[in-house]
């Protein structure tokens, strides 16, 4: 789960420091670059980087501790996006809060938006987990990298749940009206301020998940289970249990994510697809299986997209991530932080 | 302790054990010897509970622990150690041990147990902070035989303790082995090596095709020649 970065082979830095550079300059030859874009630049693209970083960070996770790649990671992001907006529905006609917290009723009901994201996603993924794939895994493989048919159900699930959502919140895309104050201004661009508390709520998600995989027994437990499950059944660790648990707090990351993208984007049933994708690309850029590599390929990603559509082309936005994972399976294909050798926890 | 009856058990549809019957004394060292193939890990996995049992029963303490889920059994007291390999490579040797006394539901006991292991083994003190990976097989096998005692289990099964070690390191750990018993554990070992074993042990079994069909003191199996030829294929050679 926590691997040191890996300095490649000489000619694989080589070769990618001569791509890293080729862009710079042809982004630098760009007639908008200029300071003011580039301050705007890393601003979206680090929040946008974060987002797909949560995700990929659910799906290392899921990876490292059940050894399955889980498809239908991105409609656990979709669903927590629309647990946030239902609560933040219910919230927005309590009069009280308004009443007593008068200057930051804004920013408490969104916290408990995220809050409720958390915890709903969290008992969600367990209940699915425990429901629908855990019968699977008495026939054929297990939670094992044989478990192929829990791979296909991944993607079963996915229709599933889309269409569930489609049924509860129908296809309409729908606003996330958070007051969070009033933009701000970064590089002549005016942003708005959930921007900055993406990478702020991200980063402390992301923290607290290493704090609790390191610092706990419970993280100690997770960290074992990951890297084998016999061994971890031998010193006593209740694997079903961690099984689920390790799964509910990958939904939960997920169902951050969907309410943080919420305020800025919309709400829409098909949102998760895109962000899979993305979350895929960059978790194979910082190394597949990687907790800090799935953060810092979401940010690279992020910055990657942003910064090409503002400096080469606007109108192929969703075209660069996977040009980004393409040239990095060519040339360092175990990513930033990946190991050759598979050792976990 | 420990009685294993007609029990019957394998892999996915593959049967391993063909009705196996065996028993452990309190406080007592006992062997269980056999080749290749012939089931003793079997026997061991279905007794810690990592494979169901088919038919046949498992009696530890007079309880019946067959199929029930591994943590529980590990909660009773029966704990099996893994050969040197099966530790978790990226973490500290302290982080492993403290692994290993999962169960524990209070600090001062962990830290307790922790004395206790770093008393039998003091090369594990001397590495407490290195991580797990950069340990000699000796270490490693000291390391998983410590990560079964931090439990506080009432009885420990160890599979292969003398794997790939060199028969310094083989004496040093099996006289550890015997002080571990000495305070009051039972021990069952499965091993290859038959002279080793045996000079440890009180009592062997010894089986072949998934039943045990040899057993007795280990005194009088050291010159048995069925013990040969279950090892060796029936030639005539020196053991």
């Amino acid at each position: 789960m926590f691997n040191k970065l890996r300095i490649g082979k000489k000619g694989e830095n080589i070769i990618f420091g001569t791509f890293v550079l080729l862009y710079i300059g042809w982004c630098v030859n760009s007639p908008d670059m200029n300071i003011e874009s580039l301050k705007s630049v890393l601003t979206i693209g680090l929040s946008v980087g974060i987002i797909y970083g949560l995700v990929a960070l659910g799906i290392s996770l899921i990876y490292t501790g059940l050894d399955v790649v889980n498809f239908s990671h991105g409609e656990f992001f979709m669903i927590g996006a629309f647990a946030g907006l239902t609560m933040f529905n219910l919230l927005g006609n309590q009069d009280w809060i308004f009443n007593v917290f008068p200057d930051a009723y804004g920013w408490i009901i969104y916290v408990v938006c995220l809050f409720t994201a958390f915890v709903s996603m969290g008992l969600f993924g367990v209940f699915i987990e425990r429901v629908f794939l855990r019968p699977l895994t008495k026939k054929g493989g297990g939670y094992t990298v044989a478990g192929m048919g829990i791979i296909i159900c991944g993607f079963g699930l996915s229709v599933v749940l889309i269409n569930v959502a489609y049924l509860i919140w129908n296809p309409v895309a729908k606003p996330f009206p958070a007051e969070l104050g009033l933009p701000m201004e970064i590089g002549g661009l005016f942003l708005p301020i959930t921007y900055i508390w993406m990478i702020v709520v991200g980063l402390s998600v992301a923290a607290g998940l290493w704090f609790f995989l390191n610092k706990t027994k419970m993280g100690l437990g997770i960290r074992a289970v990951a890297y084998s499950k016999d061994v971890s059944n031998l010193v006593g660790i209740n694997v079903p249990l961690y099984i689920s648990i390790i799964f509910g707090i990958a939904c939960a990351i997920a169902g951050i994510g969907g309410t943080l993208v919420g305020p800025t984007y919309q709400v829409v049933v098909f949102m998760g697809y895109i962000i899979l994708m993305k979350a895929f690309a960059a978790a194979v850029v910082g190394g597949f299986g990687n907790l800090p590599g799935a953060i810092v390929g979401g940010f690279t990603v992020g910055i990657f997209e942003t910064a090409s559509s503002f400096y080469i082309s606007g109108s192929h936005k969703d075209l660069y991530a996977f040009l980004l994972m393409i040239v990095v399976l060519m040339i360092k294909p175990t990513g930033f932080f990946g190991v050759q050798v598979k050792m976990k926890a | 302790m420990l009685k294993i009856n007609q029990l019957i058990s394998g892999y996915g549809s593959v049967q391993i054990l063909n009705g196996a019957n065996m028993k452990v004394e309190k406080q007592s060292i006992v062997a269980l010897l056999g080749g290749n193939g012939t089931g003793k890990s079997t026997i061991l996995r279905a007794a810690s509970g990592l494979i169901r049992s088919w038919r046949g029963t498992i009696e530890f303490n007079g309880e019946q622990i067959q199929n029930l889920p591994a943590h529980e059994i590990v909660g009773r007291g029966l704990v099996q150690v893994t050969q040197g390999k099966d530790v978790f490579p990226a973490m500290s040797v302290t982080e492993n041990l403290k692994l290993g006394g999962f169960i524990l539901k209070s600090k001062q006991q962990l830290l307790d147990n922790l004395e206790k292991v770093y008393n039998y083994f003091p090369r594990l003190n001397e590495r407490k902070d290195q991580l797990a990976a950069t340990l000699s097989g000796g270490e490693l096998q000291m390391l998983c035989i410590g990560r079964g005692l931090m439990s506080n289990p009432k009885m420990i099964m160890l599979d292969e303790p003398s794997a790939a070690l060199a028969p310094q390191i083989v004496l040093d750990i099996f006289k550890n082995i015997n002080r571990i018993r000495q305070d009051g554990l039972t021990v069952l070992v499965v091993e290859q090596n038959v002279r080793m074993a045996l000079l440890l042990a009180d009592y062997g079994y010894v089986i072949k095709d998934g039943v045990i069909n040899v057993e007795g003191d280990s005194k009088k199996l050291m010159y048995d020649e069925s013990v040969k030829e279950s090892y060796l294929g029936g030639t005539k050679a020196n053991v």
